[in-house]
């Protein structure tokens, strides 16, 4: 993952293999990519090493993945399939924006307290 | 009366001796005269024969093959000035053929190499296009399309690429250096049966930036040959071994082999000892080991097919001599802001602010940079405490990313961040008093990023029993 890493060289079919499918389709641009500490890398291509060493510290898009790797999303998308399968990175759905009340709410109660102190 | 009976025979015999030595003398010349007839017609006749031969059989030869054999000419006529003259004409001849050949070949391998880098510039735009639409598209139906047209450009570059290089062109586009398994995979890109190409080993090492197109396109070739001349349902296996003057790729395939003629002929066109004429490479032409052997020339790398592979097919062995090769430092992974949300870490520590992070490694990198052979001063020691501390502190939560990636020796890595604003800078110098020694200055750069960040830790400590506020 050097910044200087070569574009182009290795196509993307020879980095999946010729599939372009993933083996789930349950990602998008924000599923939550997080590692497994400790699982063996014997016989994974050098991206997917590069994919499991970028989360293997915590959790990143699956968007951040893809640029960081410098791959399409939707060949990410089929690495990761992989990756899930043979259980190197675990995945979760992004946690959905928490519902804040409406300031109309804060509003009220902001003028109930003053009304009341 | 009685002496002329006498004198008779004497007479005779005077008479005689003469006659008989004329006869004799006649009769030699007579013989010489055959003698030397016989040679003449001899002689012409070998001077017709070597005529008709010379344009029968040596011109036409010739023809075909432009290095003279200096035929063996009749003993009659060795040493003539008839030999001497058809010696000239052999010569001219051959000398106007090989010019003809020379001019021919030169005018193709022009003509080819101007239609090739027009293709090639054509493939190489269609490559960014595809790139382009493969970051844009993200449905696998698509996506799958995309990866058969982009193998098809792909390999349609190469042959595009492969006549340019035969043609003296240069192999193209420049790349930065790149580790071995990733030349040979994208040699791998390059090759219609690119799924049966297994690369067994993977070894630290890399292709300089010069050489990486170049092995590409050999290995490409290598690749193509071996997964050509082999069942379709067999591998071809891929080794990358260090050696002690560089690095081999072993190439072996499962396939029908060559014969020894073969094994020779392909000796000579990748060691390069034949020159590569484009008008004879056979119909369908044959590029492969020609152009392996005008790369292996250029570029100094050698190229080997004559060892039987252990699954019986050939074994090809490019060697890349240590001048080719270099070392890529694995890079750390970017620490890329990890997005521990307070979701996935039990005990998220509050995330150094942007300034506290940024302040200590800014004043300290220059000074590190302006005076490299200082011996590790106080505020060296410092700095190291100070990452010790944060990672001890910080147990749940990687040391790197407070202090960033270290280089090898375990110094702290500066990574690419936008600069300080000017004010700040200013602020901070213009809070120093006057007179301070630069190792000062920088200690107190990192006390006022170590105030700051507690001021930072401060307030977010304050804010965190609000957690809405957070957001």
């Amino acid at each position: 993952m050097s910044p200087r890493r070569e574009q182009g060289l290795v196509r993307p079919y020879v980095v999946t293999n010729g599939r372009s499918e993933p083996s789930r389709n349950t990602f998008d641009l924000v599923t939550l990519v997080s590692g497994v500490p400790d699982r063996p890398l014997q016989g994974l291509t050098p991206e997917q090493r590069r994919l499991v060493a970028l989360v293997s510290r915590g959790s990143l898009s699956l968007a951040e993945v893809a640029a960081h790797l410098r791959l399409p999303v939707s060949v990410t998308k089929v690495l990761l399939g992989d990756l899930v399968d043979s259980g190197h990175v675990l995945t979760r759905a992004a946690i959905p924006r928490a519902q804040l009340p409406a300031s109309q709410l804060l509003q009220e109660v902001l003028d109930g307290l003053r009304a009341r102190l | 009366m009685s002496q002329i009976p006498q004198a008779v025979p004497w007479c005779l015999g005077a008479g005689l001796l003469p006659a008989l030595l004329g006869l004799v003398r006649q009769w030699r010349l007579a013989r010489d005269r055959a003698t030397a007839l016989a040679w003449l017609e001899a002689a012409v006749r070998a001077r017709d024969e070597e005529a008709h031969r010379l344009a029968t059989v040596r011109l036409p030869a010739l023809m075909h093959s432009a290095v003279a054999h200096p035929a063996p000419i009749d003993p009659l006529l060795a040493g003539t000035g008839f030999e001497q003259s058809l010696r000239q004409v052999a010569d001219q001849f051959g000398s106007a053929v090989e010019r003809a050949e020379l001019r021919a070949d030169q005018n193709a391998k022009a003509a080819l190499k101007g239609a090739m880098r027009a293709l090639q510039g054509l493939a190489n735009e269609q490559q960014v296009a595809i790139s382009e639409m493969q970051e844009r598209h993200d449905h696998p139906a698509v996506l799958r399309d995309l990866l058969e047209i982009d193998h098809t450009n792909s390999q349609f570059g190469r042959r595009a690429q492969a006549i340019a290089v035969l043609c003296g062109s240069w192999p193209g586009r420049q790349r930065s250096a790149s580790s071995l398994s990733d030349v040979v995979r994208g040699a791998k890109s390059r090759v219609r049966d690119y799924k049966r190409i297994e690369i067994r080993t993977q070894v630290e090492l890399a292709v300089t930036s010069r050489a990486v197109e170049p092995v590409v396109l050999a290995v490409a070739e290598l690749l193509d040959n071996a997964a050509r001349h082999s069942q379709p349902n067999t591998l071809v296996e891929v080794n990358l071994q260090p050696a002690h003057h560089g690095a081999c790729i072993v190439i072996d395939d499962a396939g029908v082999g060559m014969d020894p003629r073969e094994v020779e002929l392909a000796g000579q066109l990748l060691g390069g000892q034949r020159s590569v004429d484009v008008t004879r490479l056979g119909d369908p032409p044959q590029f492969g080991f020609a152009v392996i052997g005008v790369l292996a020339a250029r570029y100094g790398f050698s190229v080997s097919v004559d060892t039987r592979s252990p699954y019986g097919g050939v074994r090809a062995v490019l060697f890349l001599p240590t001048e080719l090769l270099t070392q890529i430092t694995p890079e750390p992974e970017p620490e890329a802001r990890i997005t521990t949300d307070g979701t996935l870490d039990p005990a998220p520590l509050p995330e150094p602010s942007p300034e506290q992070a940024r302040a200590p490694r800014h004043r300290a990198t220059p000074h590190h940079h302006s005076d490299p052979h200082q011996p590790d001063g106080p505020h060296r020691a410092d700095v190291h405490q100070q990452a010790g501390v944060q990672g001890q502190a910080g147990v749940q939560e990687p040391a790197a990313r407070t202090v960033g990636p270290r280089t090898a020796g375990g110094l702290p890595k500066r990574r690419r961040r936008e600069p300080l604003p000017e004010s700040a800078l200013g602020q901070e110098t213009a809070a120093d008093p006057a007179g301070r020694s630069p190792g000062d200055l920088v200690r107190d750069a990192e006390a006022t990023a170590q105030r700051l960040g507690a001021f930072a830790r401060g307030t977010r400590a304050g804010r965190a029993p609000e957690p809405d506020t957070h957001s």
